[in-house]
């Protein structure tokens, strides 16, 4: 079974680890000040909805809108992993910015890299058993799991909450 | 079962992938005019001419993708005619290739308009690569261009020859730049910022002939050509580009057609079946619905021609679905790092329309949203452009966002904003 990312909003308190660890996972040193110093850009962000803080990154969609946008063939769906990224697949981003646009969570941003700017996501953190985010999230909010797993303790805890 | 498509481009491969992933028996035939072995980008033309990226780049699929996905190919043919009692199609070599189930695929050609000495040298359409290698070449030997056409593809075309270092104005008949995707503002910036550039812009004149180079001046090798304006300006130009529009390439249905009914392109249903059985049309050619006025249009943009060709697959491999809401007029575009978006209604056109909007012109910043009856109809984000998938996807779902309006314009607003609401 596929994991994922999952996110529980009610557990994140908004300390912001999550997008320290993803900008300093991106850089070959891993050093956080480095990805601090060197404006690496963090691919999941946390917002503040009426004063609650809520992270959002990418859900690695099953029929991916910016993979059906990329008019370069740079942002692909892995079949494997199931992972979708527009690094390393091939092709290069030509920052056109049709996946911003096609991207129904706006999870996709800009970057600039190496000179160009270019579309900046989620890469599922290729290579890493955990990802970073929720390796570094000291709340419980991330969580990295198969879905049905997830699916069933939301349920369970649905279940319960209306029994009491 | 024998599958045919006309046409490589956004919809025809895509087509392709869907029907394989459903279908790993049926023979699968893809049918193009131009010689390319591997698909490519036409969107990514103009960098090509600008020479930042190289043929390399412009592909959007692997260099095996036909082999990869067992497609038999056949290239530098046209298609002439569709026999659609015998289920054939006739092929400009005179072969015959019968199917079972047919996507015209066939995209859009390039609008010539009927402006005298159209046809003559240095005069380029800007819809191949094999033009675009024209148009490349061309540029090494000139100092003065000439768009013809402030849209889209005329815009990006203009910079790109701008950026390989050659002087350039574009002609644009209508009052400003961008006229279907922008309000005035956006193009009065975009046009400014093109003007900084030294790129000459003339709007609301049109071009009344383009001039050959005089006999003398051929005679000396030099290439210089005159253009007569509406207004009776005349201007020089080594180079013209047309970039008038386009046209639905329909017309290997104009002089035999089986009963396939064409609007401006070819009219589907949701299942992209065209009025005749067993065919089917995708991407720039189709004509279907508009989420967002109900209304039959075009919708000649990549993402839909993608989505309208795995539709159209996975009703000709027997696993019918529905295209799901597509809005046809959307872009995103960047000029000189100035990136645009605009989707669906970007003016006020009725009474109830409701306008917000932030502009901040020393940071080259504009967001504009219409909205009706508490839902958006549109968005227009140009140097900001965070947040446009999001509203996007509020469009194109017309839902209720009068709880979370003031919300709109934020470049934070996120996804957590609209699900809360």
């Amino acid at each position: 079974m596929r994991k994922e990312v999952m996110i529980d909003a009610s557990k994140c308190n908004g300390c912001l680890s999550c997008t320290v660890a993803c900008s300093a996972a991106h850089i070959p040193s891993g050093d956080p000040l480095e990805a601090l110093l060197t404006g690496e850009p963090s691919r999941i962000a946390v917002y503040s909805v009426h004063g609650k803080a809520v992270p959002i990154t990418c859900r690695h969609c099953d029929e991916p809108a910016c993979v059906n946008a990329c008019m370069a063939g740079a942002m692909q769906k892995n079949a494997e992993s199931g992972r979708v990224k527009n690094e390393n697949t091939g092709h290069d981003c030509i920052g056109c910015w049709m996946c911003v646009m096609a991207c129904p969570y706006g999870v996709i941003n800009q970057r600039e890299k190496e000179g160009r700017s270019v579309a900046v996501k989620c890469d599922g953190c290729v290579g890493r058993s955990v990802p970073a985010c929720v390796e570094s999230c000291p709340n419980g909010a991330l969580t990295y799991g198969p879905v049905n797993e997830y699916a069933e303790t939301k349920q369970r805890q649905a279940a319960a909450s209306q029994v009491a | 079962m024998k599958y045919v498509i006309i046409g490589s481009s956004a919809a025809g491969s895509s087509a392709v992938e869907t029907l394989r992933k459903l279908d790993k028996e049926s023979t699968i035939t893809v049918i193009s005019e131009e010689a390319n072995l591997r698909p490519y980008s036409r969107c990514l033309l103009s960098d090509y001419i600008a020479g930042e990226i190289e043929e390399d780049g412009l592909a959007f699929k692997s260099a095996d993708f036909f082999e990869k996905h067992n497609v038999e190919t056949i290239f530098s043919v046209r298609a002439v005619r569709i026999d659609g009692e015998a289920k054939e199609v006739h092929l400009s070599n005179n072969e015959k290739v019968p199917y079972d189930k047919l996507l015209l695929a066939t995209g859009s050609v390039n609008f010539v308009p009927p402006i005298k000495g159209v046809d003559s040298k240095g005069v380029f359409g800007l819809r191949s690569l094999e033009e675009a290698r024209q148009i490349r070449n061309y540029t090494q030997k000139v100092r003065r261009a000439l768009v013809l056409g402030g849209g889209l593809v005329g815009c990006e075309t203009a910079y790109a020859l701008y950026r390989t270092g050659i002087e350039v104005t574009v002609v644009e008949m209508a009052s400003r730049l961008l006229p279907v995707q922008m309000d005035e503002r956006a193009s009065e910036i975009l046009k400014s910022d093109m003007e900084c550039e030294g790129i000459r812009v003339i709007t609301g004149i049109g071009v009344q002939e383009i001039i050959p180079t005089g006999f003398w001046a051929r005679l000396f090798g030099k290439p210089g050509k005159g253009v007569q304006l509406t207004n009776g300006e005349r201007l020089k130009a080594d180079m013209i580009v047309l970039a008038a529009g386009t046209r639905p390439a329909v017309g290997l249905l104009q002089e035999h057609n089986p009963g396939i009914q064409i609007n401006h392109g070819i009219l589907v249903n949701k299942k992209m079946e065209t009025t005749y059985p067993d065919i089917y049309a995708a991407g720039d050619v189709a004509e279907s619905i508009d989420t967002l006025t109900g209304k039959r249009s075009l919708s000649p943009i990549w993402p839909n021609a993608i989505i309208q060709g795995k539709v159209a697959a996975s009703c000709m491999a027997g696993r019918p679905v529905d295209l799901a809401q597509q809005i046809a007029m959307q872009n995103a575009c960047e000029f000189r790092e100035v990136p645009t978006i605009s989707i669906g209604q970007v003016e006020a056109t009725e009474k109830e329309d409701q306008v917000l909007e932030t502009y901040r012109p020393q940071e080259r910043i504009y967001r504009k949203i219409v909205l009706r009856h508490g839902k958006v109809r549109g968005l227009l984000f140009m140097g900001d452009i965070r947040g446009a998938g999001l509203i996007g996807s509020l469009i194109r779902t017309q839902r209720d966002v009068t709880s979370i309006k003031e919300l709109l314009l934020h470049p934070e607003i996120s996804w957590a904003h609209v699900a809360d609401q």
